[in-house]
């Protein structure tokens, strides 16, 4: 993550905490950074320059406007209008890294090819944070290239169970 | 240098003497001897003088007279005298004198004034030819020496040329006995290359044919997976069973 994005996230978190809806702010963040990433339409007009601030902003608000928080909508405004759209996903992570050690939590950015289930993602915390050693937040990313299984990242620390990470495997033996 | 004088002398006399000629013998010929006997003509015993006298002598001869004879013979001796003419070669004595002197002066002004330049120039040219034939000789020897220096020269060349081809024939034999060396370290290792080559292309189409049926074995059963893994409950179950291997390594 660039020194950048972790200002950008600074900021974020200082808004929201202000706000006194940090934990809100960043999961909502997160999603919408996670949104960006799959399309890659809206990715691109939010970082086309040629197209005026203002213009962006709009795009911002009208697809966020009563699905986020206003906290939120202000804050991914503020980055688009900033130029720097492209770095939302490294300013969502940090933010929500930021959340969790205010809470002195940890995150594990959990990908999936489906969405989990509430009980599976409170059983996967629960999971996790014994295996860890201490308590985590799960930021859950369906990501259909898993194919199947889960790969949780904490920090430094991969625990791969996915059918993708089995077939290679299988692919390296053979 | 009188000796030389003395031959000069000596041989303008001799021309002068051999190269006279009755010409130049001036003064009583053979007539004028004749015309002056006959003019002086005079006889004891016979009238008149002259010619006179003689053409008495001839009547008185010619009459037999007493004693005429005898004078006849003597008149007609002297006549004969008159043949014996001066040398006509000896010039007249004057004449020796005066050319004798003349001589002696154009002698003297030439030892006095002609002899000096002549030996000069003489010496000058005997100089002048004496340096032209030094010059030649030091010339000739330099030439000699040039000669010499150029023939060392040369021959060192020579010597020089030799060595070197002798030395180009050894490096030449030293190269191609290199490179045929080294043409058979080549061959020798393009066959070890070649063998290799054949070895690692063997392992690669094995190692290819592997990864075929690997790919095909790998797609059939990511073609299965992939119609088992479309039911979400497959899809769930795979998730509940990565959450339990979670637990379960934390209880271990």
């Amino acid at each position: 993550m660039s020194e950048r994005s972790a200002s950008y996230a600074n900021a974020v978190a200082a808004v929201a905490r202000a706000e006194g809806n940090l934990d809100m702010v960043s999961d909502e963040l997160f999603r919408v950074a996670r949104a960006i990433e799959h399309s890659d339409e809206l990715r691109m007009t939010l970082a086309d320059r040629q197209i005026p601030a203002a213009r962006r902003q709009q795009i911002v608000e009208d697809l966020l406007g009563g699905q986020a928080s206003d906290t939120t909508t202000a804050m991914v405004s503020m980055i688009v209008a900033s130029g720097r759209s492209a770095d939302i996903a490294g300013i969502a992570q940090h933010t929500v890294e930021l959340n969790a050690k205010d809470r002195g939590r940890s995150v594990a950015e959990v990908r999936a090819a489906v969405a989990l289930t509430q009980d599976q993602t409170q059983r996967l915390v629960s999971a996790l944070s014994a295996a860890t050693g201490h308590q985590v937040d799960v930021k859950v990313i369906v990501d259909p290239s898993v194919m199947g299984g889960v790969i949780a990242t904490i920090g430094d620390e991969v625990i791969d169970g996915s059918v993708r990470h089995r077939l290679s495997q299988l692919r390296d033996s053979m | 240098m009188i000796r030389r004088l003395l031959a000069a002398a000596s041989l303008v006399l001799a021309a002068v003497v051999f190269n006279a000629s009755v010409a130049g013998a001036v003064g009583e010929t053979v007539g004028s001897c004749i015309f002056e006997e006959l003019e002086e003509a005079s006889f004891a015993g016979i009238d008149g003088e002259g010619l006179d006298a003689v053409k008495n002598l001839k009547t008185a001869y010619k009459n037999e007279a007493e004693g005429a004879e005898d004078i006849k013979k003597d008149f007609e001796s002297d006549l004969e005298g008159c043949l014996d003419a001066p040398n006509p070669i000896l010039p007249e004595t004057t004449e020796i004198i005066w050319g004798g002197g003349a001589f002696v002066i154009l002698l003297v002004l030439m030892r006095w004034k002609l002899f000096p330049v002549v030996r000069n120039l003489m010496e000058q040219r005997t100089q002048r030819i004496q340096d032209s034939i030094d010059e030649a000789d030091k010339t000739m020897t330099e030439a000699a020496e040039v000669k010499a220096s150029y023939e060392a020269e040369l021959a060192d060349a020579k010597t020089e040329a030799a060595r070197i081809l002798d030395t180009a024939r050894e490096q030449a034999g030293v190269v191609r006995a290199d490179l045929q060396a080294k043409a058979e370290a080549d061959i020798a290792e393009m066959r070890e290359r070649a063998a290799l080559d054949v070895e690692a292309s063997k392992r690669q189409a094995i190692a290819d044919l592997q990864s075929e049926v690997a790919e095909i074995a790998l797609g059939a059963a990511e073609a299965v997976l992939g119609r088992t893994l479309e039911n979400p409950e497959v899809q769930h179950q795979l998730i509940d069973d990565y959450i339990a291997r979670v637990g379960a390594n934390q209880q271990d």
